[in-house]
């Protein structure tokens, strides 16, 4: 029987963070505290957005989530919801980088189509589906060039294609624009949450920026300095589809504010921290 | 003519729409290089006619040539070439294969790269030739003992850079192949050896360079053919014509193996420049 289609039967896992600390040892004897006790639940179907101060510990627990750190407490669970709830599998995940990562020896369209190869899919799907996701961020055209040629918010998009052509069911996006400047930023997060909402994956944001998280995320989780816990969830139900004119809707402003509140102690305190550090 | 002056540049532009004169066709750096070569052979080949010298110290280019000639013709010096050449590429190619294994393998493998370390710190800085003793005593003067002499020159630059490429390999790159469901195995040969390429190349580079030394050298002190050996031989009989003649092979086989290299170079990295 063929796959069903994304749309009837979205991925109903849900991620739940249990509790989790993750503590890295130093050779000076005193331990770091990445993480501290966080608990959340990534909801499918929606974004959630991850904003806090640097080195929060943010990206740490995107890393958690997706397997590649393993947390020193608490649990990591897949929740397969039903009539009755099951521990599930890890859903299929996908990352799109701030540092893009791509292969720079590989042209763009390999650089798609790599995750479909090491899959074993066969050439010529691999090319096709590669070059359908490159169309999709408006790259058609640029399939035989290099990373090197490419502009920094072109490489993204490439990055962003590149995750997508996975069809995963997680999409985790690791401060996407944080490297870019800042016109290219606004015009990529409108690209972004048109593709999201579209695509209707589930999707957790990293980021620094209050108005990414506004633009693209259901739900804000909004971490403290570090050691990094969740200070606040906050739903976020400005209607859809979201633009920047999204950011002239008065709800727009009492969400900003808000955030921006909480924000704004963790990252004083943050700054006191890392004074103190050195 | 002024013009062909390196300051005449920006105030002769309006007359650089003539098209250029011989003089300055012949001021461009790839006719230079060039014209420099043909002048000192004249140069050369005058002095000895003028200044009457001993043949034995210096014969003219001209002789050189003829000597060169000859002994591909009937003096069986494409044998020789053949010898050495295969004795070279032979160690080479089995130092690229198994250096550039050990250099992965230490560089994914912390244990590995703690057993290894200690003899490739102590065996890399040795010079080789002082193994060609040794190496006489164990193999004798054949094909293995020139095989092995060849490979241990390559082995250890090949090692050592691609330890070096492989572990420089940007980790944000691992992490996204791992990310995208690469095994072990495909990172190794998806990422951290196409990375290391330029590396390993540099490494190429030197490995082959330290080959040739050694094979010329291993024939000079015991071979029968091969260039080294009739190098050797011609020395011996004073046949200083035949000495120069040999010299210009290997000097050609420097510049060949340079440019194959070079061609390869710009192929593998044709993604590093726009």
């Amino acid at each position: 029987m063929p796959p069903a289609p994304a749309a009837a039967a979205p991925a109903a896992t849900v991620i739940a963070v249990e509790d989790i600390g993750l503590t890295f040892p130093s050779k000076s004897g005193e331990a770091t505290v990445a993480l501290f006790d966080v608990s959340c639940r990534f909801a499918p179907g929606k974004v959630t957005a991850i904003i806090g101060p640097s080195g929060c510990g943010k990206s740490t627990l995107l890393q958690i989530v997706r397997g590649f750190l393993t947390p020193t407490r608490g649990k990591l669970r897949f929740v397969r919801l039903g009539a009755e709830d099951t521990a599930g599998a890890p859903p299929h995940m996908a990352t799109v980088w701030q540092a893009f990562n791509l292969f720079p020896w590989r042209t763009i369209i390999d650089n798609v189509a790599f995750g479909l190869e090491v899959a074993g899919v066969a050439k010529a799907e691999r090319l096709a589906r590669a070059k359908k996701a490159l169309a999709a961020v408006d790259l058609s055209g640029f399939e035989q060039k290099y990373p090197r040629q490419l502009s920094g918010g072109m490489r993204q998009r490439v990055g962003i294609a590149r995750a997508l052509v996975m069809e995963p069911e997680v999409l985790l996006l690791d401060e996407p624009f944080g490297a870019l400047d800042a016109q290219t930023r606004l015009v990529l997060q409108e690209q972004l949450a048109t593709l999201v909402e579209t695509s209707g994956t589930t999707a957790i944001l990293v980021t620094h920026s209050i108005e990414e998280a506004i633009l693209l995320a259901d739900t804000i989780l909004v971490m403290t300095a570090r050691p990094g816990r969740i200070a606040a969830e906050i739903v976020n139900d400005l209607p859809h589809p979201r633009s920047m004119a999204t950011t002239h809707d008065p709800g727009f402003s009492v969400l900003f504010d808000r955030i921006y509140g909480l924000l704004r102690q963790e990252v004083i305190r943050a700054m006191a921290t890392e004074g103190g550090d050195a | 003519m002024s013009s062909n002056g390196p300051m005449a540049t920006p105030a002769t532009a309006p007359a650089e729409a003539d098209p250029p004169g011989l003089l300055q066709r012949l001021g461009e750096p790839r006719a230079l290089s060039w014209i420099a070569v043909v002048v000192v052979i004249v140069a050369w080949e005058l002095a000895v006619i003028v200044l009457q010298l001993n043949p034995i110290y210096l014969p003219r280019p001209s002789r050189i040539v003829v000597a060169l000639y000859e002994m591909f013709r009937t003096g069986g010096l494409t044998t020789d070439l053949v010898a050495t050449l295969i004795r070279i590429f032979g160690g080479f190619f089995i130092a690229l294969f198994f250096g550039v294994a050990l250099g992965v393998w230490m560089a994914t493998s912390v244990r590995v790269k703690a057993i290894a370390d200690n003899f490739i710190a102590a065996l890399y800085p040795l010079p080789k030739v002082t193994l060609i003793p040794l190496l006489i005593i164990w193999l004798g003067t054949g094909g293995p003992f020139m095989l092995t002499i060849s490979m241990l020159g390559a082995f250890f630059p090949i090692v050592i850079n691609t330890v070096l490429g492989i572990s420089q390999c940007d980790q944000g790159l691992v992490l996204a192949a791992r990310d995208l469901g690469a095994s072990r195995r495909q990172i190794i040969r998806m990422v951290l050896l196409p990375s290391a390429i330029p590396s390993i190349f540099a490494g190429i580079r030197l490995g082959l360079g330290v080959s040739i030394i050694l094979v010329v050298a291993a024939e000079m002190v015991v071979g029968k053919v091969g260039l080294g050996a009739r190098l050797y031989l011609a020395g011996q009989v004073l046949e200083t014509e035949q000495v120069f003649a040999v010299l210009i092979v290997l000097a050609t086989l420097g510049i060949v193996v340079t440019k194959i290299q070079d061609a390869i170079d710009v192929r593998l990295g044709h993604w590093r420049v726009n």
